[in-house]
């Protein structure tokens, strides 16, 4: 609260988001918490409406005393969402806690796992971006030029060297080393265009996703389309070279060991924000400009070296989609780096929340694909109560982000209740 | 006659903290009574109860002798209590009269319709009364900060207010707006009003009071009439110890150039030249002060010195070596050191803690980074270190930045320049906001400094700092220095008149720019435009 232009006019703003602004860790996972029973009420709510609207031979659940009948029973939607995503470990309606053969190494488990590991990537990325005070909504794209850099050199590569296990390794990590670089770069580009031709960056950034779709939908429609192929899609990366589900179903698609790389690079992105002098002056380019800028921190060069680093990281989400879960580029590519905007705001940017973060998402990815086996609540119904839960969660980081952007928060906002230490000299006093 | 506000044995404890013990404070009804401490003595907060934003813990409020118990701030404002922040609480983009009605609203139409007609009439009328000169149809934006504070008290007279309470009204202000607000405050006590102001400086309080309360640690040391005590005295009771008003020069041979700027031109923000054609030398062991109205160019030239702005011509050299095209990371190397103006914009990162705050700046150097690493041990030490020289309080280097008092935040920027081991240090305002025991903590630092043989940039708006510290006193008014003055022989008025712009006649500048022939003002470097071809400083 130090600037009196400032002050006023985000006074609004202050009153609407100050309170979210000066939450400890603590306090922001009861909030977390909190908003995920409120999300669950409110869904309970609209599960009973549309249940009432639609139509079916016979009700899933009948109202007590009433006798009003419902074609779909909330609380079973509930406990399929998250009992089934993790493959059913509880036991519901019967005895005992837990279901007695439940393992862990579960088809559901597995999908829920695989969603978990592919947003930890682009989460990661968001993450990073926001850290320095960047908006990268570019993730997306740099995933799509990330996974085709990574499934082109592989494909280019695999015949010079004689198929087994160490050609596997060698072109895995050469493939994802292809998709850090195709993404970093393209990552840069908005960065180079923010730091030298002040082109905000959230506008380039939206625009380079539809360039990167489009160039790469085109490249490989008339280039390197495989062969015979009904999609738009390159030939597959040999098997040995695909990260393969291990110890999980193979119809999962989830590589235990893309897990471990992405709990390997939360630490290493944690340890570089926290433990580095780039880290510094990437997180203080991101709190504070002005400030960076006296400590000597060079804002161009930490603006292009924050959207690289998210870029690769956008890009290794790409190598790891097309190595685990397709085994191939192909044109329809899940919005995982939009997701990945969220689970960011979820972790609060924080590298270790995105852990978490990218779970609950893989959780309602899985729990929902339970939900359409298992009961006869309509999919777009299910992604309702996903929204729902995903909103009422962000919300308050979201809150509490405009509100660090804005410049709130550290004065009287939050915490008026504060002795003279705060307001006795001139500068930065509990004004409002 | 009950005085129009008496504070009865307000005690105020926060977790940890008695903010006020037992404070009596009585205010006669047409006075200007100052409420005078340092940083952290309970000014604030004991206001802050009179304005209902706090329940006090123990005590009683009385107006006008009624007991009074306030649960909001509204309650206060309809008991006839206003309170003016130091920041102002105003919608720029809003005319001038509609901030005033602004929340109380004259309506037509049961409510339903603004009269601005009335509206305006009213505030024009409130305005007329006081005798303010300000256009109730300028946008709030457009006006200076002295106008955007009479429109403050405007709103609190438009909502009945007979007791105004103002934070600090003056931090904000220059010289002549401060006298104007004198000028304020003597119109509205001529009309009944009563005034309470916060301050910490002396000089204030003495000048615009008719009693002073002091207050120390939370406790009333005393309550004077102002006509009956000196600084001296006043020092004293706020320290409570007896203060060395004037710092302890000794006279000292400079040694090496450190700075030499020469046709320096620099624009602020909106591309206006802010700096024209400057040219001066700084010495080793030598204290250059800068004096002059704020916003005369001073926050540009030291921008550029240290390498925040481009200049858009003329060369700065620092020991010798030409700074055009060196970043501000090459400079922090070569050990300057630097006191924004701006602590809470630039000096500290606002929300990391004090060990975090304590390496900016040297966040790539040893100790506390080793090949890129940072040493977390290395930098809270540091900090610690810092904490406990320069007394900055709470003594928490897990302490946020924003959760400390601006006084202490400048002492913490102040220590962590200073240990820097630097060989010039620009120090803006070193000062501001510092209460006095500390600012002669901080004098003696600076001048210690000084005989190590260090250069000294002070730019500080307080003139009896800058006189009592430097060798040399320039005066700078629109982007040039008006005279180079010896600061031991000049008066007041001859600063005052060079401050305005004009020049001095007699010799009392040659005194002062005995070795060098650089010091130079407009006139004496006809060819400055030869040197602004010399390049561009990055």
């Amino acid at each position: 609260m130090s600037d009196p232009d400032a002050d006023r006019t985000t006074s609004v703003l202050a009153r609407l988001v100050g309170p979210f602004v000066d939450r400890t860790v603590a306090e922001r996972l009861v909030i977390s918490v909190a908003a995920i029973l409120l999300s669950i009420a409110v869904g309970f709510g609209i599960v009973l409406v549309s249940g009432r609207i639609a139509e079916c031979s016979t009700a899933a659940w009948t109202m007590p005393l009433t006798g009003i009948g419902f074609c779909y029973d909330p609380v079973e939607v509930y406990v399929v969402l998250f009992n089934g995503a993790l493959g059913y470990p509880f036991a519901v309606g019967e005895p005992g806690l837990f279901n007695a053969g439940w393992t862990p190494l579960n088809l559901s488990f597995g999908l829920t796992l695989s969603e978990t590991t592919l947003l930890i990537f682009t989460g990661l990325s968001v993450a990073v971006a926001f850290r320095a005070g960047l908006f990268n909504i570019g993730t997306q794209g740099q995933l799509v030029v990330g996974g085709l850099a990574t499934a082109l050199s592989i494909l280019a590569l695999a015949p010079l060297l004689p198929a087994g296990p160490v050609a596997g390794v060698v072109l895995v990590v050469v493939g994802t080393a292809a998709g850090a670089v195709a993404g970093g770069l393209w990552g840069a580009i908005p960065g180079a265009l923010k730091a030298y031709a002040d082109a905000n960056e959230v506008i380039t950034t939206i625009m380079l996703n539809f360039v990167a779709a489009n160039v790469a939908y085109v490249l490989v429609l008339e280039v390197f389309r495989a062969e015979g192929s009904s999609v738009v899609a390159t030939e597959y990366v040999p098997e040995y070279a695909q990260l393969r589900p291990w110890l999980f179903p193979t119809s999962s698609d989830f590589a235990l060991v893309a897990l471990l790389i992405g709990v390997g690079f939360i630490g290493a992105l944690y340890y570089f924000v926290e433990h580095t002098s780039l880290g510094y002056d990437l997180r203080t380019s991101g709190v504070q400009a002005a400030a960076a800028e006296y400590g000597g921190v060079n804002a161009k060069l930490t603006t292009v070296r924050a959207m690289t680093l998210s870029g690769a990281l956008g890009g290794v989400g790409g190598a790891v989609w097309v190595l685990m879960s397709e085994g191939r580029w192909l044109a329809s590519i899940p919005d995982l780096g939009f997701d990945g905007i969220t689970v960011s705001i979820l972790a609060g940017n924080n590298p270790i929340g995105v852990l978490p973060a990218a779970f609950l998402f893989g959780v309602l990815k899985g729990g929902a694909l339970e939900i359409g086996f298992r009961t006869d609540v309509p999919t777009q119904l299910v992604a309702v109560l996903r929204g729902l839960i995903i909103l009422f969660v962000a919300m308050p980081e979201f809150f509490r982000m405009i509100g660090r952007y804005a410049g709130l928060g550290g004065g009287g906002v939050a915490r008026p209740a504060e002795p003279d230490e705060t307001a006795g000299g001139e500068g930065g006093e509990a004004d409002a | 006659m009950n005085p129009a506000v008496h504070l009865d044995g307000i005690t105020k404890r926060f977790p940890g903290v008695v903010a006020n013990d037992d404070v009596d404070l009585a205010v006669e009804r047409g006075s200007v009574h100052a409420l005078l401490g340092e940083n952290g003595a309970g000014k604030t907060t004991l206001m802050n109860v009179l304005y209902g934003l706090y329940r006090p813990t123990e005590g009683t409020v009385r107006l006008d002798g009624e007991p009074r118990s306030f649960d909001s701030p509204r309650d206060a404002i309809n008991a006839g209590v206003g309170m003016i922040h130091q920041h102002f609480m105003l919608v720029d983009p809003m005319t001038v009269w509609e901030n005033v009605v602004l929340g109380n609203e004259p309506t037509t139409w049961g409510g339903l319709r603004v009269d601005r007609e009335a509206a305006r009439e009213a505030v024009v009328e409130l305005s007329e009364r006081y005798g303010f000169d300000v256009d109730p149809d300028a946008t709030v934006a457009d006006i200076s900060v002295g106008e955007q504070q009479r429109v403050e008290i405007l709103k609190a007279l438009y909502r009945g207010a007979d007791v105004l309470i103002m934070d600090e009204p003056t931090a904000v202000l220059t010289p002549q707006e401060v006298e104007e607000l004198y000028g304020v405050f003597e119109e509205l006590t001529d009309q009944g009003k009563t005034i309470i102001f916060i301050s910490h400086k002396l000089g204030e309080a003495l000048s615009a009071a008719d009693d002073i309360t002091v207050l120390r640690d939370g406790v009333n040391v005393g309550t004077v009439a102002s006509a009956d005590v000196t600084r001296e005295e006043l020092a004293e009771m706020m320290v409570g110890r007896e203060v060395l008003m004037e710092p302890a020069t000794t006279p000292q041979e400079p040694g090496d150039r450190v700075l030499e700027v020469t046709g320096l031109s620099v624009d602020d923000d909106r591309g206006v030249e802010a700096v024209s054609d400057l040219s001066f030398e700084l010495r080793a062991g030598e204290v250059l002060g800068v004096a002059g109205v704020d916003g005369n160019g001073q926050s540009q030239l030291v921008d550029a010195v240290t390498g925040l702005r481009e200049a858009t011509a003329g060369e700065i050299r620092y020991r010798g070596e030409s700074m055009v095209g060196e970043s501000r990371r090459d400079r922090i190397d070569r050990g300057m050191a630097f006191i924004p103006e701006d602590r809470q914009e630039r000096g500290l990162v606002m929300s990391y803690d004090l060990t975090e705050n304590g390496i900016l700046g040297s966040q790539h150097d040893a100790p506390f980074a080793r090949s890129g690493r940072l040493d977390w041990g290395a930098a809270r030490d540091h900090a610690e270190s810092v904490i406990e020289q320069y007394d900055v309080r709470p003594p928490d280097a897990d302490a946020e930045a924003e959760s400390l008092s601006g006084g202490n935040q400048q002492k913490f920027i102040v220590g962590r320049e200073f240990e820097r081991d630097p060989e010039l240090v620009v120090a803006t305002h070193p000062t501001r906001g510092v209460d006095i025991g500390s600012t002669e903590f901080l004098h003696d630092r600076l001048l210690e400094l000084r005989s190590q043989g260090k250069a000294v940039l002070l730019v500080s708006s307080k003139l009896d700092e800058v006189q009592g510290l430097s060798d040399r006193l320039a005066v700078m008014h629109e982007g040039e220095f008006t005279g180079v003055v010896d600061p031991a022989t000049v008066t007041e008025e001859e600063i005052g008149l060079l401050m305005a712009g004009e020049s001095l006649d007699d010799d009392s500048v040659e005194g002062a720019a005995l070795h060098d022939a650089a010091t130079g003002g407009p006139g004496d470097d006809p060819d400055g435009a030869t040197a602004g071809e010399e390049g561009v400083d990055a």
